[in-house]
């Protein structure tokens, strides 16, 4: 089943991601898909307690910031397994920004279609995204017109998948 | 009057033309709202307005209530959440905004949140 999992930051949406993939696994095939591409140490932290919580889970971890299709091409991933994806923001973020601060506008509705397409070929997705639409906005231009692309990423999976929750602190509001 | 209610781009106008009502549609953005629409979107726009004014929304959509308790829908952007902004005109936005929703969503004979495009009756 296709899942896609938002809500705030810090509400416990990796940790429920990666019960609803192991469970999906059903003992076969477990791949996280990780997304970030470290710039400081914050980040390379982050990432190491990610790596710790994820630890004894039997996550095959597949480093994907960009171009997520390109795992449909691997021969040594199994397109039958159950995979998670955390995150799409993350995704998008590199996708939309260069390390030099350029901004690709094509890129939102890209990797929606790549997103989708993924979803379709495997069957077996968790997408986590963020929810960050819930404030003011007011933004920097480029800051919100990332924040309309991840929305329209957003409501691509929304639509393609199978389920749709909600997650606040922990608890899970079905939407689909 | 059914409210509907969501973040910033959850696609609120999208799901009314699919699910509830496909009419003449009004955005606040161009101005007060014209309650002869069938559709009232943007109705925050017309709060930032009553901030800079210096009235108050909910006062206004009680002095309208005829005109609009009806069969309109009205969208309205949820900007609740975040830290509290250092700008006072922001900070009277959204607590105006706030109170507005409360109001709205009292008289409502249904309120809709949309997320990620999916809308659920909340009320």
């Amino acid at each position: 089943m296709n899942v896609f999992i938002s809500g705030g930051c810090k509400n416990g949406k990796s940790y429920q991601a990666q019960r609803i993939a192991r469970d999906q696994a059903r003992g076969g095939d477990l791949y996280y898909v990780a997304t970030m591409i470290p710039g400081d140490d914050e980040d390379l932290k982050r990432i190491a307690r990610h790596l710790r919580e994820r630890e004894g889970w039997g996550f095959t971890t597949l480093e994907r910031p960009v171009n997520i299709l390109e795992l449909t091409e691997r021969p040594d991933v199994n397109l039958g397994g159950s995979f998670l994806v955390d995150s799409v923001t993350a995704i998008l973020q590199n996708e939309m920004f260069t390390p030099e601060g350029e901004m690709d506008g094509e890129a939102p509705e890209r990797v929606a279609r790549d997103m989708v397409r993924f979803a379709e070929m495997t069957g077996n997705t968790v997408f986590v995204s963020d929810y960050i639409y819930g404030d003011l906005g007011m933004y920097s231009e480029s800051t919100e017109e990332y924040r309309c692309g991840l929305a329209a990423v957003d409501r691509a999976l929304a639509a393609a998948c199978d389920r749709v929750i909600e997650i606040s602190y922990g608890t899970e509001e079905v939407w689909k | 009057m059914i409210l509907v209610f969501g973040g910033a781009y959850q696609g609120k106008l999208d799901y009314v033309r699919e699910n509830l009502v496909q009419g003449r549609e009004w955005d606040c953005a161009g101005g007060a709202p014209d309650f002869s629409a069938d559709v009232i979107c943007g109705v925050e726009s017309f709060v930032m307005d009553c901030v800079d004014r210096g009235t108050e929304a909910a006062d206004y959509f009680r002095e309208h209530r005829d005109e609009w308790i009806g069969d309109k829908v009205l969208i309205l952007t949820d900007a609740s959440q975040g830290v509290v902004p250092v700008e006072r005109r922001l900070r009277d936005f959204r607590e105006m905004n706030g109170r507005l929703m409360i109001y709205l969503a009292g008289e409502a004979d249904k309120v809709v949140r949309v997320f990620c495009g999916i809308g659920k009756q909340v009320k």
